[in-house]
């Protein structure tokens, strides 16, 4: 068999039955090969029982950062699995399937909504097949071009039973690994390599990895015939070491990294992790002792959250809070009071599926404006947007420097699509990184005064600090900090405040909050946050493909906004060859273009089902609305 | 060592209606820090919105003066990163068991050091004298349009249910006998309240200073009344007697402490067993770089994150 660059695989399965267990194993296995592994993972607001499926992508060159809409490998550990992904089977697509479940109806499956059995149905009557799991594997086969691997779960699960003498329904806990050796055997991951993945996942348990070894072993010889049917190249390069994170830990360690020792959170998906994965490492504990603690508080709301990091951050420590779109939504008031008193309190806000409760499991970056423009009043703040894990971990540092330096909140934005997928990374070198604590003051005189008008960045006291004491309101207020409603000190205090933001703008290089990708002149995609891995494959694929050849904007820092830099790139390409690329209805990054430069972005490429951009689908996009055959094209690939 | 009341006047202009309840409450506040022997920039105020909260501003110590309904989380996270400071919130009737009620109960359930001063007037004074949470049913007092329609919640009772370990009542113009209060919840290791009751003289005509003065008693004057728990299985038995004496209102009303546990953790003590440095080092106090730069290096990263690396095979 030709050795690949890159294999694909998709898992699937019902929620609670070990995906994620299966793709820890695989992503950690691949990982102690030097592979580059991205995987990212679909579910709904459900904890047990609904379909959920991890997409995987693993390369011997460089990191992938977006799905891609064909797979090597597709394997259902249930019958909901086969239905739900007969769109992604492909040529020569190796699916897998429980042969068991072969007279199984689409009918009989609740976990299945009845909008998407409509659309199963009529995909596999369009071709004229019934609905059993039986038709449908006809189906991939004739129409789709798949190759089935047909596997009786029961006989490889009786028989792994009776060699490890345990009983039969406490085997069928192991139907996650019946994946896991099938995909591992058909890439030419052998044995002991993918027994480093268990040994990973099951440390200081030998004796479940030796069950899932042996469970592995008995898979393969049943799958023999599929043995490196598509192995992957070894890797180009190997670091020595790789991390493997979600978008949550990157953040996560980012803000270790800073410094920040608190945060509060009300628990949410998809910000959840982050607070969990802090509270794990609380105590900092190295080689040569406690590094410190981090105090994680979990509040009784969001308000609380927010407003005790306020709090924190007040008292002298790094303070952040992490949150989705609806928990944001009742931050919004303290927010302002961080403004108006000019409070450095980072907010890490994943974006999800809205309005309301939308799709709380999915993603999406519709939250743009809404960050942007919260809470009443004018007040100035720092908005940061990462577009992948090595963004969020920098940015997570980032966040804090700027908050401190420009004494305002920041708001550093991701999204469920970068939250939840997980990457290998390089180590990052923490010592490159800068910590700027802004202007303080140990030993105030007894003329000090916290919102000094000298400076719009006037020096701060932490509370608690001798030989002062100064006060806070959200009431407008005078330089010691008492309410004061002049109309003089009214303006002057508004402009202080107000002049941070054109301080910001002219410290911070545009280049650092915009970055060109690629340079072919053909046309240029803007976009932000989880866009950059589909926008940057996508150009590589046009130029191949196609014979396309531009460039990506990514605009990283939405304020203060980089407007000369993406004006003086829009007008080289001229507005007609711009396309906005992004994961919602209105184009909200190309609004506030708009807002900022005045170039209206009219061709753009949307998504807003919840589920992420797809390289092969924008691929297919580009062309046709730089063309001028659509305007807007709208992207609604994957289940 | 105890100072003059005098060094915690802020010197501010307190622009209070003349003979409002707030003021026997600063007093009081002033007098008690001083008695502690505190100094200013050891006290943190922290006040939500309405009458109430302009209290810091009339203090001279640090003053935090926040939202409507969120004293208690601001305090919260300024007493969690540094819990060298002493932190008291104040805030209003309708601040705190009203829109703040759901971190009011909060802060019981985790008995952190602060001490909460409720100005318990049954009125919102500077939106002109709506009814308050605790505002007796059928009540009208004289802003109102008609009786009030809703029954009030009584805070000895919430505090209690919460879990704060310290729960008083107080009247503002008995200013001693606060004083004394605010200093024994001030001292108490863990969640503190005090219900304050306080005559609003602009919209409250029916809870007045004469009111309560007719009806008045002091608990630590009856004989027997021990509110403290010493033990842990003496804790139902002291709940319940101050349960009843919270339910207290009518012909008589009590004031005084009605419970004091000594037995239970504070959060601080809490946090303190997962985290051994938190004491020494909290939050606000701890050096996160070295000459500009992270304090977690290269390597110290690696042995933090250990879980999240792979070793790579040749």
């Amino acid at each position: 068999m030709q050795e690949l660059d890159e294999i694909r695989f998709l898992i699937g399965g019902a929620q609670g039955t070990g995906l994620e267990t299966a793709a820890q194993v695989l992503t950690t296995a691949y990982a102690a090969q030097g592979y580059r592994v991205y995987s990212f993972r679909e579910y709904y607001s459900n904890i047990k029982g609904r379909h959920s499926y991890i997409g995987v992508r693993v390369n011997s060159g460089t990191q992938p950062a977006a799905p891609r809409a064909s797979y090597h490998v597709i394997a259902a550990i249930d019958a909901e699995s086969v239905f739900m992904h007969l769109d992604d089977a492909g040529k020569d697509t190796l699916f897998l399937y429980n042969a068991d479940l072969e007279s199984r109806k689409l009918s009989g499956l609740p976990a299945i909504e009845e909008e998407t059995k409509k659309y199963i149905r009529e995909t596999l009557a369009g071709s004229g097949y019934g609905d059993s799991l039986g038709e449908a594997i006809r189906y991939i086969k004739e129409v789709k071009g798949a190759r089935p691997v047909p596997l009786s779960f029961n006989k490889v699960l009786s028989e792994f039973a009776e060699s490890r003498g345990i009983k039969v329904f406490a085997a069928r806990r192991y139907a996650n690994t019946i994946l896991i050796a099938a995909i591992a055997l058909m890439t030419g991951l052998g044995p002991d390599k993918l027994r480093r993945g268990f040994e990973r996942r099951f440390a200081n348990r030998p004796r479940i990895v030796e069950d899932n070894m042996a469970l592995a072993g008995i898979v393969a010889k049943e799958l023999e015939q599929y043995k490196n049917m598509v192995p992957v190249r070894r890797p180009k390069r190997k670091p020595r070491r790789l991390i493997v994170l979600s978008g949550n830990d990157a953040v996560a360690m980012g803000k270790v990294v800073a410094g920040m020792r608190f945060q509060s959170y009300y628990p949410i998906t998809p910000a959840q992790d982050e607070s969990f994965m802090l509270e794990n490492i609380e105590n900092l504990e190295t080689s040569q002792g406690q590094l410190g603690g981090v105090v994680v508080l979990q509040t009784e709301d969001e308000i609380a959250a927010i407003t005790a990091a306020i709090g924190a951050a007040l008292a002298g420590a790094r303070a952040a809070t992490a949150t989705s779109g609806p928990g944001f939504d009742l931050m919004v008031e303290a927010l302002g009071w961080a403004g108006i008193n000019e409070v450095p309190v980072v907010i890490t806000l994943y974006q999800r599926g809205g309005p309301s409760t939308g799709l709380p499991t999915r993603g999406q970056q519709a939250d743009l404006l809404d960050a942007l423009f919260a809470s009443h009043g004018e007040f100035p703040r720092i908005m940061i947007a990462s577009g992948d894990h090595e963004e969020a971990f920098r940015d997570a540092v980032l966040a804090f420097n700027l908050a401190e330096r420009h004494q305002t909140p920041v708001i550093h934005v991701l999204d469920k699509f970068i939250a939840n997928s997980i990457v290998t990374m390089e180590p990052p070198t923490p010592e490159s990184l800068e910590i700027d604590r802004g202007a303080l003051v140990e030993n105030p005189d007894k003329d000090y005064k916290r919102f000094s008008l000298e400076h719009p960045v006037s020096p701060r006291v932490f509370l608690g600090t001798p030989g002062t004491v100064v006060w806070y309101t959200g009431d407008e207020h005078n330089e010691v900090g008492y309410i004061s409603e002049d109309k003089v000190n009214r303006r002057l205090m508004y402009e202080k405040r107000m002049k941070k933001l054109e301080i910001a703008a002219r410290e911070i290089p545009e280049e650092e909050r915009a970055t060109l990708y690629g340079d072919g002149g053909d046309f240029l995609l803007i976009g932000w946050g989880s866009v950059k891995g589909a926008a940057i494959e996508a150009l590589k694929v046009l130029q191949d493909e196609q014979g396309l050849d531009g460039a990506y904007l990514h605009v990283r820092m939405m304020e203060p906004f980089p407007a000369r830099y993406v004006s003086k790139i829009i007008e080289e390409y001229g507005v007609g060859r711009v396309i906005d690329v992004e994961n919602n209805y209105t184009g909200q990054l190309a609004r506030i273009v708009a807002m900022n430069i005045g170039h209206i972005v009219r061709k753009r490429v949307l998504k807003w089902t919840g589920r992420p951009i797809y390289v092969d689908e924008l691929v297919h996009a580009v062309p046709r609305v730089l063309g001028g055959e659509k305007e807007v094209e709208v992207l609604e690939y994957g289940i | 060592m105890a100072s003059r009341p005098e060094v915690f006047d802020s010197g501010e202009w307190i622009d209070w209606c003349p003979g409002c309840g707030n003021f026997g409450i600063v007093t009081a506040l002033r007098k008690a820090l001083a008695e502690l022997g505190l100094e200013p920039h050891q006290v943190v105020i922290v006040s939500g919105i309405g009458c109430s909260g302009k209290t810091p501003h009339f203090i001279n110590a640090y003053g935090v003066h926040t939202l409507h309904g969120r004293a208690i989380p601001f305090a919260t996270g300024i007493k969690l990163a540094n819990p060298d400071l002493t932190v008291i919130v104040s805030g209003g009737d309708g601040d705190l068991l009203g829109i703040g009620a759901g971190h009011f109960v909060a802060l019981g359930r985790r008995n952190l050091d602060i001490a909460v001063m409720i100005h318990d007037n049954q009125v919102y004074g500077l939106t002109k004298g709506q009814a308050s949470p605790t505002l007796p049913y059928g009540v009208k007092t004289k802003a109102l349009p008609k009786p009030n329609l809703q029954d009030p919640v009584n805070p000895l009772m919430l505090a209690l249910a919460s879990g704060y370990t310290f729960v008083a009542r107080a009247f503002s113009m008995d200013v001693e006998h606060l004083k004394k209060i605010i200093m024994e919840a001030v001292k108490h290791p863990g969640a503190a309240v005090i219900d304050i009751l306080q005559p609003c003289v602009t919209y409250n005509d029916v809870y007045t200073a004469q009111w309560y003065r007719e009806r008045i008693y002091y608990l630590d004057r009856e004989p027997g009344w021990d509110p403290v728990v010493r033990k842990e299985d003496e804790r139902v038995e002291k709940l319940s007697k101050a349960m009843i004496k919270a339910m207290e209102w009518g012909e008589r009303v009590p004031v005084g402490i009605l419970y004091k546990d000594e037995t239970r953790t504070t959060l601080e003590e809490r946090i303190e067993k997962r985290v051994p440095s938190y004491r020494k080092a909290p939050p606000a106090k701890q050096r996160i770089e070295v000459q500009g730069r992270p304090i977690i290096n290269r390597r110290y990263f690696e042995e933090l994150f250990k879980r999240y690396l792979v070793e790579v095979e040749d």
